[in-house]
């Protein structure tokens, strides 16, 4: 019992992974905990259930073109609202994107309404694997995030564009001094953090209903996968999405279900307490 | 001495943060192929006037050229673009990425053709063995004077026309610094121009061509190296 839901657990932190790695491409590169990404997958949702139901495309196809749609979207965002207050504090570009998710939210309200939707799928019968109970969407947000997952590490780890993204995390001044222009670096932070959204709002949109409020329901497991991993690492932001949505889930034999959430918090607090860069940050001394 | 011998040249330069100037009417001409040094006691804005020329403070007022092009509005990676590369004092190469990835970082975004690239990249690692011997780590675990070692090969990576140095003794083990200045003497000697600014006097001297006096903001003397011992530093650098 307790491995089906650690495999439940699995499956939520793959979704929870992908706005995770968002949150900390954007946090390292931009400085700032963009709380636009609950927001963000909401819009990805509505964009590929546009797709999926009213032009009839597979739901894979949906969520590639509102991954790409999404994208430059943020690319828009960025340019419109977050580059004009690029030199101000985490602070102030945090209520900034406070203020973006708003307005993403109640754009989706206006559209949509606030009646509860969901995608055009076909039912089918869960499959029995090791005993463990496997249904088709869950295979299908495993392959999916673990597509994406390989890709940002590809592109992070194997091509110019991720040596130029780390390096201008790390030292944004010598980055410029290498020949790295930041302002196209920062343009390719949201192509990716956008589309990872999106595409973590269509798998949400597989998991529950899609309304206005949708991306609200993982912000703070986000924050706390981001957080346990180390704000700015990616890897981390995956290990501590999938923590936390192991512990949400197998937190709920003890709790009712509708707390589990707390359990995000708990992870933060204890956290902050003992390890306080995180799993795999590094810690820093500020003079 | 004719402009066309001169490969930078600042005319009037002021600049700062904030409201105020730092470093105010600094014209200066370097010599294509020398090494040209800024001394001056700490706070005179030596770190200000080389942030200038490499692009990380635009100047309030003035003009800078490289060549024949003026350089003032461009921004740091547009004036890499036009052979100016830079090594900043601390915080010089990038600690989470490999020695290769920092190598390969200082020219992948500079529109240059592969050939040429590796070409370059053999002859920094001839002129930088140490560094070419260990690709694969992170240049984090390296210490400070293998630091500043990386620092130079990726800035040479770039193939500039004018390297800037920022202090390149500072926080150096005594027994490196000799060897750091050495290797920037060797590095010249190849026909590149060399900036750079330095708390280290003496051996700063020891290898520069030309050099400026910068007090408080302003160009106190221009004096060819070999004639500084004929001024008393010590009367300059107190007003």
């Amino acid at each position: 019992m307790i491995a089906q839901y650690v495999l439940n657990g699995f499956v939520s932190g793959m979704i929870l992974a992908l706005p995770a790695i968002g949150l900390t491409l954007v946090y390292g590169i931009l400085k700032f905990p963009n709380f636009a990404f609950g927001a963000m997958m909401t819009a990805g949702a509505y964009i590929a259930l546009i797709l999926n139901v009213n032009f009839g495309l597979s739901l894979l196809w949906s969520a590639a073109l509102a991954a790409v749609i999404f994208a430059m979207i943020a690319v828009v965002i960025d340019q419109t609202v977050f580059r004009q207050l690029r030199d101000r504090d985490s602070i102030t570009l945090l209520v900034c994107s406070m203020g973006v998710s708003f307005v993403l939210e109640n754009i989706a309200r206006f559209i949509f309404g606030n009646a509860a939707r969901s995608f055009d799928l076909v039912i089918a019968r869960p499959k029995y694997i090791l005993g463990l109970k496997v249904n088709n969407e869950q295979i299908i947000t495993a392959i999916i995030a673990l597509a994406a997952m390989a890709a940002v590490y590809f592109i992070l780890r194997h091509t110019a564009l991720g040596r130029a993204m780390r390096a201008v995390a790390d030292n944004p001044a010598l980055a410029a001094v290498r020949g790295v222009r930041r302002e196209n670096i920062i343009c390719w932070t949201w192509v990716i953090a956008g589309s990872l959204t999106a595409i973590a709002g269509v798998l949400a949109g597989m998991d529950r209903a899609i309304d206005p409020m949708l991306g609200w329901n993982y912000i703070v497991s986000t924050f706390a996968a981001a957080i346990l991993g180390g704000l700015g690492n990616p890897v981390g932001a995956v290990i501590g999405a999938l923590a936390v949505g192991i512990v949400e889930e197998t937190s709920t034999l003890i709790i009712p279900p509708n707390y589990r959430q707390a359990m995000s918090f708990l992870v933060i607090a204890l956290l902050l307490l003992m390890r306080p860069q995180g799993l795999l940050g590094v810690a820093t001394i500020k003079k | 001495m004719s402009a066309g011998d001169f490969i930078l040249q600042t005319k009037d330069v002021a600049a700062g943060y904030g409201g105020g100037d730092i470093i105010s009417n600094v014209s200066v001409d370097v010599e294509s192929g020398k090494i040209f040094t800024v001394i001056g006691p700490n706070g005179s804005g030596k770190s200000t006037f080389i942030k200038v020329l490499a692009g990380l403070l635009r100047p309030r007022v003035g003009g800078i050229t490289i060549g024949d092009e003026q350089i003032a509005k461009l921004s740091a990676p547009e004036r890499v673009a036009k052979g100016v590369a830079y090594v900043p004092q601390e915080y010089n190469v990038f600690a989470n990425l490999t020695i290769n990835e920092n190598l390969r970082l200082s020219t992948e975004f500079l529109k240059r053709n592969r050939q040429a690239t590796d070409e370059q990249r053999s002859r920094v690692l001839e002129m930088f063995p140490e560094v070419g011997s260990r690709l694969t780590l992170k240049a984090g675990y390296l210490s400070g004077g293998q630091r500043q070692m990386l620092a130079f090969a990726c800035a040479m990576m770039a193939a500039p026309v004018v390297l800037l140095l920022d202090e390149p003794s500072a926080g150096l083990a005594p027994k490196f610094v000799s060897e750091i200045f050495d290797r920037i003497k060797a590095v010249n000697e190849t026909g590149l121009t060399v900036v750079m600014i330095e708390q280290n006097v003496k051996e700063a001297l020891r290898i520069a061509d030309n050099v400026m006096v910068l007090v408080n903001g302003s160009p106190r003397l221009f004096v060819p190296a070999a004639e500084i011992g004929s001024h008393d530093l010590h009367k300059l650098f107190l007003g």
